[in-house]
């Protein structure tokens, strides 16, 4: 290649470069991730929009913090309390591990409504971003099965009794109720197996979900664009307004005077009414 | 929204985007800042509000009150408004009807809100249904987290005429946590259950008791757990509440 007399002289340089060139020439990683880092967003973009971020990175945090629990916690009804109370008073910074995790549960919550009150406040869902709202509405009712779920892990009686009674609800629905109950349950009954069916919905089925709902998500957000404030008034929307008023304006006119002919609007300047 | 809305809009779209600024660093530096603030708060309350062990799980005692985490208090003080089983209030309007209406509408409120309209101020209806159900869900949010943690039993449920098997369902009743989700002469929490200070009036048998105490209908959880006498004992005295125990 001609570039090859101007790249970096240092040996180590070189060869990380020919492998980025590597990698890059069959996977076309470096061209994608650069149009994904420097394509254009609009210039209103405000701080409001960082919060759908914002809850990614709380969702990573509670995998984290999530995954290092794993390591201590076990799903049993003999030992899952013994197992918290060992993480909250003997693992080392396990007390700031399963508060990160704790708190992180409710910020996600809090953070999660407040993006969908931005959406929902700003017209954000509007076409072309339908489906963006749809994956986003999934999301939000996977983060609250994941605090319900989470909360039955402790294995405490508040928590317990707490979660006896909502997945009586879940049950109480009319058909498929008494189904959803037993799945969520492992049987019948509230047993042995039901917590590691939560421990197991909680680890493995909602994260999974979530993982793939926020990749739809972010696939929709980069296809589509981020959406520009409502109050963004560019050139093209202020003059499309002002022919739709003109149009309306000309409509009424013509309503006005029975067997009167109206002009396009294009012919009816200086405010002045031109009529038969 | 028309065909001729949709080409404007992409039109103005491509045009915002034209006269745009590359995502990075200009909105990744905001959505740095904030979920680092975000984060950083957590780990602010992790250290300052520590997380607590309650008492360990036993299926047998029911001597509890059920408290979900703060983002289900609404659900469950939904149930304490429907927890009549009458034709206006019944049980599964919280259970079910509303729950599910809520997420329906959540699902497909693109496909209703189909104008080209994006100023809120210009979507009257979109506004006034968002403000009643945010005022709702808080309110009932704040209701729930306003309730106190636990019941205060005082010195025994206050009626008369408790002897032998109603005396020991009375104590059973309070051991058992029933005053949780129920009230007797305004001992006991207000719900989720129904009020059983008249319960006698519907005229029950003990059987009929003893097989709704086993399986009752959702969310009362099951006592199939407790021995048949302590079961009929509990029958008795919620039997005759308002009849025979005033």
């Amino acid at each position: 290649m001609a570039t090859k007399d101007i790249g970096p002289k240092n040996e180590l340089q070189k060869g990380l470069g020919a492998a980025a060139d590597f990698v890059d020439e069959r996977s076309g990683v470096k061209t994608g991730g650069r149009w994904l880092l420097f394509r254009n967003i609009p210039a209103g973009t405000s701080w409001f929009q960082t919060l759908g971020f914002t809850a990614m990175a709380l969702f990573g945090m509670q995998a984290i913090t999530g995954i290092i629990l794993a390591m201590y916690y076990k799903p049993d009804p003999n030992t899952a309390f013994g197992s918290i109370a060992h993480i909250t008073n003997e693992v080392t910074w396990g007390w700031m591990v399963r508060g990160m995790h704790k708190w992180g549960a409710s910020a996600m919550i809090v953070i999660v409504f407040l993006h969908m009150g931005r959406v929902f406040i700003w017209g954000a869902y509007k076409y072309p971003r339908e489906l963006t709202w749809v994956t986003g509405a999934i999301l939000l009712m996977m983060t609250m099965m994941m605090g319900l779920t989470g909360y039955l892990l402790v294995w405490d009686q508040k928590a317990y009794w707490a979660t006896v009674v909502a997945v009586n609800i879940f049950a109480a629905a009319p058909i498929l109720g008494p189904y959803i109950g037993d799945i969520l349950r492992a049987g019948p009954e509230f047993g042995p197996d039901t917590l590691s069916r939560f421990y197991s919905i909680h680890m493995l089925i909602i994260p999974g979900g979530i993982a793939t709902f926020i990749g739809l998500h972010l696939y929709f957000i980069i296809r589509l664009g981020i959406s520009e404030p409502p109050w963004a008034k560019r050139a093209l929307r202020a003059q499309k307004d002002e022919e739709d008023a003109r149009r309306a304006a000309a409509r009424n006119r013509k309503a006005a005077i029975p067997g009167s002919v109206s002009f396009p609007p294009a012919w009816v300047g200086d405010g002045q009414e031109v009529s038969r | 929204m028309k065909k001729a809305d949709k080409i404007a809009y992409d039109k103005d779209y491509a045009a915002a985007k034209k006269d745009g600024k590359p995502f990075f660093p200009y909105a990744i530096y905001k959505d740095t800042i904030i979920a680092g603030l975000a984060i950083l708060a957590v780990i602010v309350l992790a250290i300052t509000v520590r997380v607590n062990i309650g008492e360990p799980v036993n299926p047998a005692t029911t001597d509890f009150v059920p408290r979900p985490e703060w983002y289900f208090y609404f659900a469950f003080e939904l149930l304490k408004i429907f927890k009549n089983q009458n034709a206006l209030t019944p049980v599964i309007m919280a259970t079910f009807m509303v729950p599910n209406i809520l997420i329906i509408l959540l699902v497909i409120w693109p496909f209703i809100d189909r104008g080209p309209e994006r100023r809120i101020w210009k979507r009257p209806f979109g506004l006034a249904l968002a403000v009643i159900v945010t005022g709702m869900l808080c309110y009932l949010t704040y209701i729930g987290a306003s309730t106190p943690e636990g019941v205060a039993k005082g010195d025994g449920i206050p009626v008369s005429g408790l002897e032998g098997a109603s005396a020991a369902g009375a104590a059973l009743f309070l051991a058992n946590g029933c005053t949780s989700c129920h009230m007797v002469k305004g001992v006991g929490a207000a719900g989720p259950g129904p009020d059983l200070t008249n319960f006698g009036a519907k005229g029950w048998d003990n059987a009929k008791m003893i097989k709704w105490l086993q399986a009752p209908i959702a969310p009362m959880p099951s006592y199939a757990s407790l021995p048949p006498k302590d079961l009929d004992d509990l029958a008795t005295f919620v039997n005759g509440l308002g009849t025979k125990y005033k």
